[in-house]
């Protein structure tokens, strides 16, 4: 049990590394610079922040502020224990893998809240109240498509889900699911054109006060949250460890992080979303299809 | 297995907390001034913590109930299978009835606020 | 301890986070700074490491200078580049470094500094702002609570904010924010006073900071066309160029900052005798972006300006809103280029952008036909945010009339991306306020 924590922990951090790395070439290719020295970028930015000096705000709520980034990467770890990355090799393999994920995925938005409302400072909050208005409105999808892959597993075991699709991928056979999966994770990564919370215009949102260490374990935290929801699109609807010639966790590995350039990628091409209007595709569309997708699942299932 | 979510969880968050602390090579601000909060230059009238406004309130009520239809919804996909299209045609219903909650939102226009 | 040694030199390497405050005639010499590979130009001065300040500013924006520089975290440094304008008295920043030069040596004089704060033991500046609490007031209680309570004294030293009626029906706390003049999603200069209930806008008010000084920029080719006959192509790349910057500037704001990397390198790439696979780059990036359909969403339906709300407005912002005006059209010699307006008819943020980066591909085409015309000083020529005569209003003094009743009821989102499509320009303000002052 101890090795497999470990694994996790090991694996995750890595993930957040490759993130940053994929994060920075993309920026490259996109602005039209060398990525050669982009890649240097995510070392030497972070080893500033972890020696600059700390700030504060008046009369800030320093407790919550202190366990924001915390509890974000507690949860992330926590969502990504429940996605196995081989036969059996789950840190955490309870049986009920997608509603283990899903509460932890529930709780971010007490995470992003809290950053943004612990400095007492207007931009932050603002960015907290807009996440958290995000947040409901991208849960429902989320959950859905997940309990979608569940119907032909007859489990809510991720590993179970995984093996359910030894014959035929979810993203096949359940086709809405993929994409509103992926909707979901840039908006529990507050990622790219679902940025709402630490966003430009609030300059950098519930991050906009914090500096050095604080912010550093910020960025790390969501990029951890970024891993575990893709590594769980990876096991839900690409078929998990199932492939050819290469071993189960390597498939693993090359299905997460390319669901992390997806989503990487998207944030350096498509503009940061009207908050009002995601809102009301969430409710209008997103749901209304995501249960579409949970009863063509049912149908095809039985 | 709980145990090792737990342990998982306690050390990721232990990490957190220990990255927060920092390797600082110089010292925290600390100063009234260093503490104003940022408003590019200007300095703010009140605190920042009020009755926000929060305008989205419907659909936060909307989302209550389609949360605890969610409730529902894991036990059903396990026993699914098993139980045939009786399982499907309740399910089917039930969330219908759910759908006319956002329709109805929509039609009042209450998922909009600004 | 070797291992914050190791992190200082390895932090010493990134590129630097700067926060720039840019001052009279900076705004342009400051968005060219977030090309330099050894810079990265941060949005929040907690981030910093260095705080630039470009071009003049003076003893008025003193108290906000000095605020921003505290709002650094230590170790930290704050640079001057006196980019030698006329308006030689230095920022009221006493801990400053001068630098002196071109964009170059204020990227190195940046880095040494970063540098130094990093591994070579420059001592960090120190708090400017007196350390005394805005008010005194603490509750009876031990953490400052009870007395007066929360709701009714000013806790820790500031009031809470007070309720407002909201359009609602509600009453409900408003939040007053004074924004500005160095907060980076509003034109730098621009002090903002904003009311906002929730996340919407119910009133605002803009005036110039007190530390812009007029006059302290030097004259761009449009402000020479309103007195002598000035080359049609070098006017007309100017114009592209700004358009292109202002693009950069709104890309950021939507979350695209590589992308406006590169179109920023696009646009400072038009200047006068630049190579024709330039310009035909920058024009491929203006019509590209002009078109681009992924970026309609956020800009479309957003600030819609009628033609009938447009008062003393003219210029791209008329065109966006359906009105064929462009003092071009009067002058003979754009006239014989066969010169037309560019228009767009929706009056929203995106007709804005599309005039704009119309109007920079249809100005790279002129520059290339017009030779060497000269455009005719009895008319009044026709700036990136207008027409400008010698003596007369800015244009940004019309927009800032029309921007307030723009941004009421929109979303923080929006009315940050509404304000940004108006492409004000807080020095023009300055220049406005001053000009009666002058007369009289």
């Amino acid at each position: 049990m101890i090795g497999s924590v470990v694994a996790l922990l090991v694996l995750l951090a890595a993930g957040v590394v490759a993130t940053a790395l994929i994060d920075s070439a993309v920026g490259a290719v996109v602005g039209g610079e060398p990525v050669g020295r982009a890649l240097k970028g995510p070392f030497t930015r972070s080893a500033l922040l972890a020696v600059q000096g700390r700030t504060t705000t008046e009369r800030p709520d320093a407790g919550t502020w202190r366990l924001a980034p915390a509890l974000l990467g507690g949860l992330a770890a926590v969502g990504a224990a429940a996605v196995p990355l081989g036969r059996g090799l789950a840190a955490g393999d309870v049986p009920d893998g997608i509603v283990l994920f899903g509460v932890a995925m529930a709780l971010v938005m007490v995470a992003v809240f809290l950053h943004g409302w612990s400095p007492n400072s207007p931009f932050p909050l603002f960015g907290a109240y807009r996440f958290a208005a995000l947040a409901l409105s991208y849960e429902m999808p989320l959950a859905l498509v997940l309990i979608g892959t569940a119907l032909p597993a007859q489990s809510l075991s991720v590993g179970d889900i995984v093996s359910s699709q030894a014959g035929l991928w979810n993203v096949v056979r359940q086709p809405l699911g993929l994409p509103l999966f992926l909707v979901a994770v840039a908006g529990l990564a507050f990622w790219g054109p679902l940025n709402v919370a630490d966003a430009p215009d609030l300059v950098g949102g519930t991050a906009a006060e914090s500096s050095g260490p604080a912010l550093l374990a910020w960025r790390a935290a969501r990029s951890a949250v970024l891993v575990a929801a893709a590594a769980m699109a990876a096991a839900a609807f690409l078929g998990g460890w199932n492939g050819p010639l290469l071993p189960g966790p390597v498939w693993m590995a090359v299905k997460t992080m390319g669901i992390v350039a997806l989503v990487v990628t998207s944030g350096h091409r498509i503009p940061r979303v009207r908050l009002e209007r995601f809102v009301v595709v969430a409710w209008v569309v997103l749901i209304p299809l995501a249960l579409l997708d949970v009863f063509a699942a049912g149908i095809v299932a039985l | 297995m709980l145990g090792a979510v737990l342990a998982i969880f306690l050390i990721a968050l232990a990490g957190g907390l220990a990255i927060r602390a920092g390797a600082s090579i110089a010292g925290a601000a600390s100063t009234a001034g260093e503490r104003v909060p940022m408003l590019g230059g200007c300095a703010p009238g009140t605190h920042a913590w009020s009755r926000f406004h929060a305008r989205w309130y419907p659909m936060a009520l909307l989302f209550l109930a389609f949360d605890m239809e969610m409730v529902f919804m894991y036990p059903w996909a396990v026993v699914f299978v098993s139980e045939g299209p009786l399982a499907l045609m309740e399910m089917l219903m039930f969330i219908a009835i759910l759908v006319v909650g956002i329709l109805y939102t929509w039609r009042e226009r209450a998922l909009e606020w600004a | 301890m070797g291992l914050r040694a190791a992190l200082s030199r390895l932090a010493a390497a990134a590129p630097v986070p700067v926060f720039l405050a840019p001052g009279a005639g900076g705004r342009s010499p400051a968005q060219r700074l977030r090309l330099s590979p050894y810079l990265e130009v941060v949005d929040s001065p907690r981030r910093a490491t260095v705080m630039l300040v470009v071009g003049a500013v003076a003893a008025g924006a003193a108290e906000e200078l000095h605020r921003v520089h505290d709002q650094l975290p230590h170790p930290r440094a704050v640079l001057w580049w006196d980019m030698e304008t006329g308006a030689t008295a230095p920022p009221p920043l006493p801990t400053a470094e001068r630098v002196v030069g071109d964009e170059a040596a204020v990227v190195g004089a940046v880095v040494a500094a970063h540098r130094g704060l990093l591994s070579a033991g420059r001592p960090s500046s120190p708090p400017l702002l007196a350390d005394v609490e805005p008010n005194d007031w603490r509750g009876v209680g031990p953490f400052g609570q009870g007395g007066k309570g929360m709701t009714g004294g000013t806790p820790y030293g500031r009031p809470l904010p007070t309720r407002a009626p909201d359009r609602d029906g509600l009453e409900l706390d408003q939040l007053v924010l004074t924004l500005g003049p160095w907060l980076p999603m509003l034109p730098a200069g621009l002090v903002v006073e904003v009311k906002l209930q929730g996340d919407v806008v119910q009133e605002v008010t803009l005036a110039p900071s007190p530390g812009l000084v007029p006059g302290a920029a030097p004259a761009d080719v449009f402000e020479r066309a309103r007195v002598e006959p000035v080359p049609i192509a070098e006017l007309e790349l100017a114009r592209a160029r700004h358009h292109l910057l202002w693009a950069g500037e709104v890309l950021v704001l939507l979350g695209l900052v590589a992308e406006s990397r590169r179109v920023l390198r696009a646009a400072v790439a038009v200047v006068p005798g630049a190579a024709a696979a330039e310009l035909a780059h920058a024009a491929r990036t203006a019509g590209a972006l002009a078109s681009a359909r992924r970026l309609r969403h956020p800009m479309a339906r957003v600030g819609l300006v009628g033609a009938d709300r447009l008062g003393e407005v003219a210029g791209p912002t008329a065109r966006a809103s359906g009105v064929v005006t462009d003092a071009r059209t009067d002058d003979p010699a754009y006239r014989s280029l066969g010169f037309e307006a560019v228009t767009e008819e929706a009056g929203d943020a995106l007709a804005r952008w599309r005039v704009r980066l119309g109007e920079a591909v249809r100005s790279l085409e002129l520059a290339a036909e017009a030779g060497d015309r000269l455009t005719s000083v009895d008319c009044t020529p026709e700036g990136p945010r207008g027409p400008w005569r010698a003596g007369g209003p800015s244009p940004s003094t019309a927009l800032a009339h029309l921007a307030p009743g723009l941004l009421v009821g929109l979303e923080w989102g929006d009315a940050v991306v509404a304000l940004a499509s108006l492409d004000l320009e807080p020095a023009e303000l300055a220049a406005d306020a001053a000009r009666p002052a002058e007369s009289t």
